[in-house]
This record gives structure tokens, sequence and C-alpha cells, in this order.
């Protein structure tokens, strides 16, 4: 029994002597030195701050922010008649997401403070590689800030947490400081990286890409925005807006950070056909044009569901489309002849034909009635009229002449005299799943891809962010507001060249020739939004408009198609407040910071 | 075990009943504020539209910036809410064509009454009417209270409706937005000068209500309107 109590009490005594080491570090947080100490700890670092980058990709909503779901046909374009699709009005886009990416902008921070500190276990070369990128980084965070919310804090360092909330609580700096500071940080990341990097990650000319696009940015707010604008508060502080002295300034550096690129990147021509070729810039995974791609996988669950849902359900696996581009679009590149000289509607004899001696690039860009996608032809017809007499104005207009003998259908059931009245790809009377306007998007499509292969999740087509045709374009935006006509009209005919188009004369050059070129080349890349916003022109183009459609029927008794340009049939109508032109500030920042207001105007 | 069962839920029924002892004594939303939006040029109410002018409520009893509610007005240029909570309050009449005014701090209680006095940008004014057919013609002038400082004046519309009830909000678009005279001139170019709308293919046998709107290139871009006039289609 004694022998017990021993036994016990040695027991005892060693549990007491094992608790003599308590503070362990914890196994399941890695700390500073795991992470900064070794090279592939600041990569994974990197995969992590480049995974929560603002790329505005197939999967990004404008008002509900990146990676969303398959529905792809939620475009910004679609909210201001680039496209009209699911969104009943511009209203709902204009309030956004709420974008506040502070954490995210922290993550860069903590990178940049810590590097040093590590300096030694790396090369000079590989530092300044990772603190460019860095730079880079946190550039493009600021960038989607303040081109929503004009002048936020600007935090450059790593905030102390948990500490005396008053130092946590910033104030906004302003709109041209914030400006200013992205350039700065483009500045540096240009100088410290190296010319070359991974696919899908910065390098110098990424950030001086950037930089262009920024700048040319902040010199149309500085030009445009001060005549055009709500005051209030906020605006009279300098929190939104910028003084038009700043304007030439920034212009002068987009033009000056987009010539760094010149000889590094060039525009993608390897194909002689130019419809051939413009398709491919968005399909060929090594164009010498690609500057920033993000890419997608079905392993790794990212991949999106573009061809899904841009294209109707007859040629592909699963989904639907709801956006559709706008009559108005297609007419930045040229005026359709749908009419004869005397008025009455050109007869054709099948849809396609409409197609004939038709730029490249709009080809490539949008699908038109008569096209064809994997075997299959858009068959686009909204009704058969047994006859047709008369104008196409009279028939547009209050008092149809026609318009009794005219049938319209919801099913492609339906039949009129054995003949189907709707097409497989539209118009239908009923839902949105076909084509409201006549088109479809051709951009990204890959056509390659078999029909059983276009379902949701199944496209990884990469997304390009950025490409040198835009980057010219920033440039030559910036040059026709700096008066640099000569150098736009080079660079224009640059992009009309291998768009096919024809070439631009010295006495078209204009800042709208320029902007109309812009909004050409770059549609659906998700830039009109941002555009039609920073140019101050989108209160007066989305003014209670209503855009239209390029309407085909078939006129039975001469059996021949007609095309009329009807206003699309949901008739919706797209206004846009001068509020817009800023977001608010969301709400939940505000009532944990009260030092962010004012608020922007009007909120 | 019934009976015990039984027993427990009449003590649960009881307990449940006894815990709602509590009652929420906080007053609900039950003052209200209204009046009316005086237009400062002819001594009545402004002529506007539903939700034409908005009033800005923005509570200070609690914080020095709230977010602000608003009462829309009505198109007699009246505004009215019954379910307000009591409370010190600034208000300012915004978001129409009317010279900016700032906000004048009240209490609300029971129903505060209080009226404002605001400038339009612009008055339509010699409204004439002609219908001929079904075409109808509205031939007026506009006049600025204040010149001076008048932003850019967009355009001028027709705006036609099946009901008195008639504006930007409340409109049959083939007759309104499509008959519009585009402007974008300055006042100095449009003082004086008479203009004529044409709206053409009315409907027969109807009955219509017309007004004119005007607007200018502020903030808001909302209109100044004429009186409603009704138009019969035989």
């Amino acid at each position: 029994m004694k022998r017990f109590k021993y036994i016990i009490t040695i027991a005892a005594g060693l549990i007491f002597a094992s608790c003599h080491k308590l503070a362990v570090a914890p196994l399941n947080v890695l700390g500073d030195d795991a992470v900064f100490s070794s090279a592939s700890g600041i990569t994974s670092y990197f995969a992590n701050i480049y995974k929560t980058l603002p790329i505005e990709d197939f999967k990004y909503e404008q008002n509900n922010g990146f990676n969303q779901d398959w529905q792809n046909f939620y475009h910004p374009g679609a909210l201001c008649g680039e496209m009209v699709g699911p969104y009943g009005s511009t209203y709902d886009g204009t309030g956004g997401f709420g974008y506040w990416p502070y954490n995210n902008i922290r993550t860069v921070n903590v990178l940049i403070d810590a590097l040093p500190k590590y300096a030694a276990s790396f090369t000079d070369a590989q530092k300044n590689q990772w603190l460019g990128e860095a730079y880079f980084c946190r550039a493009y965070f600021y960038f989607a800030l303040v081109k929503r919310y004009g002048g936020i804090p600007i935090v450059k360092t790593v905030q102390d947490y948990p500490a005396d909330i008053g130092t946590l609580q910033v104030h906004r700096d302003k709109e041209v400081d914030v400006w200013k500071f992205i350039g700065d940080d483009l500045d540096k990341a240009y100088q410290m990286m190296p010319e070359t990097s991974v696919r899908g990650r910065a390098n110098r000319y990424v950030a001086a890409a950037l930089k262009s696009r920024a700048m040319v940015y902040a010199g149309t707010v500085a030009k445009y925005g001060s005549t055009n604008f709500v005051a209030g508060d906020a605006q009279t502080a300098g929190y939104v807006g910028i003084a038009a002295a700043e304007a030439p300034g920034f212009f002068k550096q987009a033009i000056d950070a987009a010539k760094l690129l010149e000889g590094h990147y060039s525009l993608y021509q390897k194909n002689a056909d130019k419809v051939q070729n413009y398709i491919n810039i968005f399909l060929d995974q090594d164009s010498p044009e690609n500057i920033l791609v993000k890419d997608y996988s079905l392993p790794s669950n990212t991949a999106h569901s573009w061809d899904a849902t841009m294209s109707p359900r007859y040629m592909t696996a699963d989904g639907l489309s709801r956006a559709y581009p706008t009559m108005e679009l297609v007419e930045r590149f040229a005026n359709l002849t749908i009419t004869n000289t005397d008025g009455t509607p050109k007869r054709f004899t099948s849809t396609g034909d409409i197609m004939a001696g038709l730029e490249p690039r709009l080809l490539a860009t949008v699908y038109f009635p008569g096209a064809t996608l994997r075997g299959l032809t858009f068959d686009v017809q909204r009704g058969i009229y047994e006859h047709f007499t008369g104008t196409a104005a009279d028939e547009l207009s209050g008092n149809p002449p026609n318009q009794s003998f005219r049938h319209l259908a919801g099913s492609t059931d339906a039949l009129f005299s054995g003949k189907r009245i709707i097409g497989f790809t539209g118009i239908s009377t009923d839902g949105d799943d076909k084509t409201r306007t006549g088109f479809y998007v051709r951009k990204y499509i890959d056509p390659n891809k078999p029909i059983a292969e276009c379902g949701l999740y199944k496209s990884t087509t990469s997304w390009i962010d950025m490409r040198y045709a835009e980057v010219l374009l920033n440039r030559a935006e910036a040059d026709v507001e700096t008066g640099d006509n000569a150098d736009a009209l080079t660079i224009i005919n640059q992009i009309r060249t291998r768009a096919g188009a024809t070439l631009a004369s010295p006495g078209d050059i204009t800042v709208d020739y320029v902007r109309n070129e812009r909004c050409m080349e770059l549609a659906f890349e998700k830039h009109y939004w941002w555009d039609i916003r920073r140019w101050r022109i989108a209160d007066r183009i989305l003014d209670n408009t209503r855009f239209h459609a390029l309407v085909p029927y078939l006129v039975l008794n001469e059996g021949k198609f007609i095309f009329l340009r009807e206003v699309e049939n949901f008739q919706r109508s797209y206004t846009f407040e001068k509020k817009f032109y800023y977001e608010g500030l969301p709400g939940g920042e505000l009532g944990k910071n009260p030092n962010l207001y004012p608020n922007n105007p009007n909120y | 075990m019934k009976k015990i069962i039984n027993g427990l839920l009449i003590a649960l029924t009881l307990f449940t009943a006894s815990s709602c002892s509590k009652v929420d004594n906080l007053q609900g939303p039950n003052a209200g504020f209204k009046g009316n939006i005086i237009d400062k040029t002819t001594g009545k109410n402004i002529l506007t539209e539903t939700n034409g002018i908005q009033i800005k409520l923005e509570e200070l009893s609690w914080s020095a910036t709230p977010t602000p509610q608003f009462i829309p007005s009505k198109q007699d240029g009246t505004f009215e809410d019954e379910k307000l909570f009591k409370g010190h309050y600034r208000v300012t009449p915004y978001g129409g064509a009317f010279w900016p005014v700032t906000g004048t701090e009240l209490d609300i209680s029971g129903t505060t009454s209080h009226d404002f006095t605001i400038t339009p940008y612009l008055t339509v004014t010699n409204v004439t009417s002609n219908l001929s057919g079904t075409t109808l013609t509205l031939t007026f002038s506009l006049v600025a209270p204040i010149p001076a400082g008048l932003p850019q004046i967009i355009d001028v519309k027709p705006f036609v409706n099946d009901t008195k009830f008639v504006g930007s909000g409340a409109n049959i678009n083939s007759y309104s937005d499509v008959n519009k005279i585009t402007l974008n001139s300055s006042y100095a170019d449009v003082v004086g000068k008479t203009y004529t709308l044409t709206i053409p293919n009315l409907k027969t046998g109807r009955t219509f209500y017309a007004r004119v709107g005007v607007r200018v290139d502020d903030s808001f871009k909302q209109y100044n309107y004429s009186d409603v006039i009704e138009v019969q289609v035989p």
C-alpha cells in the first residue's frame, strides 16, 4: 500500500516537471519568419495578393463585385448601352458593391514593411522585384478605389492594431493626391522590377501600362470633372474632383508611361485573315499583345462561363444568354445600309448579306444575323410580314401601315404558312434568352470548343486585363487631349490597320474620334462603363435613352428579308444621374470611421 | 404520464406568458411633417411633379452626420409624411429645379407644418395650346427669375399622359420624349424667344393632359413645368 503512495507522489512530480515549456510557437500559424525568409514563402504570399487583385474579368459584376457565379451576362456594358441585358436600368449598377479592400492593402503593406528585414537572404535583384511587385499591386488596389470613390485615405504603412481607435480612424485624402500616389507607386514599381515576369504576374512594363491607364483617367477627371460636377462639401474640400490645371501633367505622364512599352509589346498580327486574326487576339495564349492576363482552370475550380452565357443555348450545352450588343455600338463602326434611297427597306436574299463589306474587327466583335458558330447559323428573325409596302420610316412611326400583316411569336415552334416565325436564335416576344438586338457577343467566344463542352464553369479562356492596344489608345487619347494630333493619328492608324478598317486622315483626329476608336477596339472588355464616367458624358448619353436593334423580318410574298432599326423589344430606358460619377462611400465604413465624412455629393 | 405532460405544458405556457411582462416603451414614429413648397416668384405652390423635389430630413438628435431621409413632393407642390420619429431635424428642400437653399433646423413633434420658399431656375410663361386634328401644338417662352449664373439650358420637352399626373416620371414616351427640342444654350440665347412644341398623331377619342417642362444642367437635371392643360381629342 505504501508503495502506491510513493508511485503517486513521483508521478505527480513528473507531471509538474513536464509543464516547464508553455510558450511554444503554434505550428498552425505561420509567422513572418516562415513566410519572408524563403523564396517559396514569398511566392505563395504573392499568390494570395494576386488572387484578390481587383481585375474586372469575366466574373466581375458592377453591383456584386469579383468572382461571382456563372451569370457572366451581368456585364457592366449592359448598364450603359454597349449592350442591353438583364439589368432593368442603369441604377442597378451605379451603387457599386461597397468595395473597400484595405485588408488587401494591409497585406501588401506588411510585405513592404517586412521584406527589408529579411534582405540578407536574397539578392538585391530578387528583393527589388518583389518590392516592385508589391508597389504595383498596391497601386492596382488604390486605382480600383479612386475610380469609384474619388479621394480615399492613403494608408502606406502597416497600421498598429489593436491600437487607440483614433489612430485608425484616418481621414480622406484629396483625389488629386491619390492619383499622384498611384503614379509614384507605379514609378517605383517600374524602376524596381525586371523586364519579364512569369505569366499572370507583373513586370516593369505591366506597371507602366497600368500607369498609362491611371494617368489618362486622372487627366480626364481633371479636365471634364471640373466643369461637369455635383457641388457639395466633398467637392469643395477636393475629396472629389481635380483642378483643371492638373490635367496636362497627368496626360503627359500617361504618354510617357505608354512610350516605355514601345518595342517590347506589339499588336497581334499572326493571321493574314483580318477577321480570324482579330478573333485570335482573345484566344491565342502566346499573343505578343498581352500585358497582364488572368488564367483559369477546371481543376482549380476557377473556370468561367463566358461561352455558355454569351451565346444562345442553341449553340451551347448549358446556361443561357441575356446580354446583347446594341445597334448603337455597331454604328460606331459603320452605318449599315438597310434602306434604299427612296426609304423602302432594302431586300436581302439571306440575312447574312448584311455583313458584306463590313470592317473585319466589327465582324470579329459581334455575331451578325447569318454568321455561324460551331456549325450552326445565327438564324435571327423577329417575325414574318405577309407583304411589305412603303418606307421603313412609316413602319416605325406611330401608324405603321404593314403591322396588321406582321406575325411575331414567343416560341420557335410557331409557324405561319409552314414557315417558322422566329429563328432559333431569336428574336422572341417571350423572355430574353435569345437576342433582343439581333446581335450576339463574339469577342472571347471560343468557336473551336465543341458544343458539349460549352457548359457552365467550363470556359478557361484567359482574361486579358491589359493589352497593348489599350496602352496605345491611352496614349492616343492623352495625345489628342494635349494637342499632339500627329502622334495620335499614327497610333490610331496602327490600330485601324490591324483591324482592317479604312485609315484615318489628319482631319479626322478629334477627341471624339479617338474615344470612338477606343469604344470599338475595347468593346465588351469592361472599359466602357468607366470611360463614359471619366469623360463625364454618361449623364448626357444616358438620359432616358432607349437603345436600338437590327431586326430582320421575312417578307413572305417576296421570299426576301428586310431589316428594321427598331427600339430593342424590352424598350428599357437608361438614365445616369450626375451624382453617380462617384459612388457613395460604403455606409458601414462611414459608421466605423466618422473621419471619412463628408461623403460624396448627394449621398 | 399524460397528466404529468399536461401539467408541464400548462406550467410552460404560464412561464412563457409571464415572461412577456416588459413592453417596448419607446415611442413609435408618431410625429408628422408637412407643408408647401412655394415659388418665390408667384407666391403660390411650385409647379412640380411627384418626387420632382424632395425634402431632405437629417435627424440631428443622435449624430451630426445622420443618414438622410427624404419626403417626395406631390404634384401640387405640397409634401407630407405622417410616420416620423419625434426629434430635432435639419430640413432642406433638395433635388429639384431651383436655386439651392440652406436647411433650417427645427423640432418635429405632433404634426409640424413648415413652408419652404424657393426660386425656380426657369418659369414657363405665355403658354398657349392649340389642337388641330390630332396634332397638339404648345407655344411658350422661358423666363429666369435669376438670370445670373444660370446653368446651360438643356432642352424643352412636352409631357403628355392620360391621367392628371404628368411629368418626367409619368408620361407616354411616344408623345413626350420624342418631341423634345434640344437647346444646350445659355439663357441669353433663350430669353425673349417663343418656342413651339408639336405633338402629332394623338389617339382620337381620348382625353390627354399635357404640360411643358424645361431643365438646366445643374446637379439634378429636374424640370420646371408649366400648368397642366387638359386636351380632348375628338
